[in-house]
This record gives C-alpha cells, structure tokens and sequence, in this order.
C-alpha cells in the first residue's frame, strides 16, 4: 500500500526562472575522466605524502 | 615531400597528448578518453531511442549515463534538454542547454532553442508560473491542504498539460484523499506523455492494476477525460478496503475491469469543490427575468403616467390654439362678406352709371375727322 506521506517526500520544488542561474552552477556533472583525474591528484598527494613519510623516517634513523 | 601530422588533441582539456598516448596537461589516458566517449555515444543512442518511443523517463536515464562517460556529449544534453521541456521542466531544459553551447559554440542546436525560448516572454512566464504553482502546490500537501493543492496542480496543468511531475503529484493527493478513479485517470495521462514511468506505474500496481490494464491504458485516449474540468458535487465513492471503485461519476473504460473485483459498496458522501462556473448561464437567465420583473412592476408604471401628463398637456395646448384660430377664422369670414356686399353694391352703382350716359354715336358718325379733333381739342 503506497504511503502518502513517504511519497510526498519523492517531490521536491522545481527550479523557477529566476532560479535559472542557480540550476545551471549546480549541474556541474562529474564525468569518468573527471573522476580518473580526481582520483590520480588525490594518488599523487598520498604518494607525496608517502614519500615525504619515508624521508622523514629515513633521516630519523 | 614531408606530411605535416596534426597533432592529437586530448577530448578532456585540448591540450596536446603525447606520443605515449597520455596528455601533456592533464596526464590521462587517450585510450580510456575514447573509450569513455564511445561508451557515451552507446548511451546516448538508446537515449534517443527510448525517446523516441516516448519512454521519457527511460530517455532521461540512459542520456544522464551518457553525460557521466562524457559530459561534453553535445546531442546528449541537448536532447536531454528536450526531454524536460517535453515533460513541462523548461528551467531544466535551458541549464542543460547553456551547458551544452558552453561545450559548443558554433553549430549547436541548443542555441537554436534558447533562442527560441528567449524570443517568446509569454513563454517564460508561463514557465515560471508552472514552477510556482507546483512548489506551492507542494508546500500545501505538506500542510495537509490537499484541496488547495488540487487547485493549484490543476491550474498548473491547464498552462501546460505535458508537466509529468505535477501529474504525479495529482495522482498521489488523489490516492491520499481515496479517489482512486481520479489517480487512475490522472496516471492515464502520465503513460501518455511518458509511456514508461517508473513512479505512475507504481502506483497503479498499488491500487491493483495489472500489467495488462497497465499496458491498455497507454493505448486510451485521454484528450476527453475531464481530468482538468471543475467538478461539481462529486460524490467519492470507494470500497470497503479503501482500494478500487465501484461507482465512479464519470465514464470509464476500466469501469468494467474494476466492477468485477469489487464486492460491496460503502458511500463516505464526501462532496467536492462547488463550481459556480457551471451554472453561470442559469444565473445570468435568472438575473435578466428579475430584471424584467423589477422593470414592469416599479419603473414602466411611473413612466407611463408621467406620459400620460404630458399626452393631457399637449392635448389642451393645441384645443386652445385650435380655438383661437377658429374665432379668427370666422372674424375673416365675415369681413369677406362686407367686403363682398361692398363691392356688389360698387359694381351695381357703376352699372346703373353707363346706363345713364347719353348717346353721341349719332352725332359722332356724321362728323369728319378733322371736326372732330377741334371738337375735342375745344374740350
């Protein structure tokens, strides 16, 4: 049995005109090579990060 | 001779790919790049497919998946931007429009139908009309003011009777208030905009349709349904587990298909919204009779003695002046007839005058000329 209340929920305002410019900022899509190119920066930092942790514990020693 | 090679362009920033197949710039894969755009292209194709068999929602699905392998896919966000001006979501359509000619200047057709858009205010007005109308039909089914919001979808849908979204919304606030044959009607017109939505098809399952009944609806007419039409007193009739009817008030192909599953009837009588416009002519009739009435009993009876007066007025007026020309008349007559007697006793006395002259033809026959002149020239 469908509940209303859960549904209603489904429904959320539409954007008006004024609210044009607002919708096309927010419909910045993320496409695979973003998601490529994200995930390689966010690899190099980590490597970066790496690196740095072993040079630091290198020197240590 | 030496060939010039043009060199390759990376499809994600434009910069030049190296001959390792990685881009100077932005260090990605050309193979994976191409791999996502063709995989892109495979989704815009069933994207248009499914558009063109009105499977809108299915459409909008495939042509999203398409953006996410590649969001440069011009034909993909355009028709993706027709799709929700299709389905009545014109600010949807003109963001992925902007986003389209910000991919593409030149040779695009989003330009085309921003410019289009653009060109016609009463259109965007319209449109805005649409968004305020069903966020605040919304804003009403939260508050439990299902009536208004009723109003609200309905004449949102009269400016645009493709708006999927406000359809939806109708349906279920029919459901909520246990008029299903509305809901059932209302969904009619969703499968008919967009022949395979996931949500209207849902809640037709809900209310126990079948897959068949599913499928015979996308097939009906729904151009005469009443669906927008204001009602008057109608009578909500539902059955006892509060699901499909029995009765409905207005005629309808599944009126059979339901009639065999139920089993009793029970009458909430429920009345719907009074619509005045309805009998508007009868009013009207009703005011021009008591018009007429009022009229003839209180205005036409003091008009008619004022003329009256007026008549007696003028009567008199014209005996007395008629009177006055008779007495003058008759004053004139008898000057005429002392003026007549006058001249007969005139006329009489210079007959009796000749008569008394003597006669000198006797004398004036023997004379000659000659003695005759001396004769009167002695005179």
């Amino acid at each position: 049995m469908i509940n209303f209340e859960e549904e209603l929920k489904r429904f959320s305002p539409i954007p008006e005109v004024n609210q044009a410019e607002e919708a096309i900022y927010s419909n910045d899509l993320k496409d695979i090579s973003d998601i490529v190119l994200q995930m390689t920066q966010d690899l190099r930092n980590t490597g970066s990060i790496l690196d740095n942790a072993v040079s630091v514990r290198a020197r240590r020693r | 001779m030496a060939t010039t090679m043009r060199p390759v362009l990376c499809p994600h920033c434009g910069a030049q790919v190296r001959k390792n197949g990685y881009c100077s710039e932005c260090y990605l894969p050309l193979s994976m790049l191409k791999k996502a755009q063709n995989t892109s292209n495979y989704y815009y194709n069933i994207g248009y497919d499914r558009a063109s068999a009105r499977d809108l929602s299915g459409a909008i699905e495939s042509l999203l998946q398409a953006l996410r392998y590649n969001k440069r896919n011009v034909p993909a966000r355009n028709l993706l931007g027709l799709i929700y001006y299709e389905m009545g979501e014109a600010v949807q359509a003109m963001s992925e429009w902007v986003m389209s000619i910000n991919y593409q200047q030149e040779n695009n057709l989003a330009t085309k139908y921003l410019k289009e858009l653009k060109k016609d205010p009463a259109r965007l007005e319209s449109v805005d009309q649409l968004a305020r109308k069903f966020n605040m039909a919304i804003q009403y089914a939260h508050s439990e003011d299902y009536d208004l919001s009723i109003l609200q979808l309905k004449s949102a849908l009269s400016d645009n009777p493709h708006f999927v979204k406000g359809y939806l919304l109708l349906a279920l606030l029919y459901i909520g208030t246990d008029n299903y044959e509305k809901a059932r009607v209302t969904l009619r017109r969703v499968l008919k905009i967009d022949k395979a939505n996931s949500l209207a098809v849902h809640y037709l399952r809900e209310m126990g349709d079948t897959e068949e009944n599913i499928i015979e609806m996308r097939k009906q007419n729904v151009d005469n349904d009443g669906l927008l039409d204001d009602d008057y007193l109608e009578e909500i009739v539902v059955t006892e587990d509060g699901r499909a009817p029995k009765k409905i008030e207005k005629k309808n192909l599944f009126q059979e298909i339901k009639a065999k599953k139920d089993t009793s009837v029970v009458r909430t009588g429920q009345f719907g919204q009074v619509s005045l416009a309805k009998y508007s002519g009868l009013y009207m009739l009703l005011g021009l009779a008591f018009g007429v009435l009022l009229f003839s009993f209180f205005i036409l009876p003091g008009q008619k003695k004022k003329l009256r007066v007026e008549n007696e007025q003028l009567i008199k007026t014209y005996s007395e002046e008629l009177a006055g020309k008779n007495s003058t008349i008759n004053s004139l007559s008898a000057e005429v007839d002392s003026l007549t007697k006058q001249i007969d006793t005139l006329q009489n006395g210079a007959a009796q005058g000749e008569t008394d002259l003597p006669d000198y033809s006797n004398v004036v026959s023997g004379m000659s000329d000659t003695d005759l002149q001396n004769m009167i020239d002695k005179e």
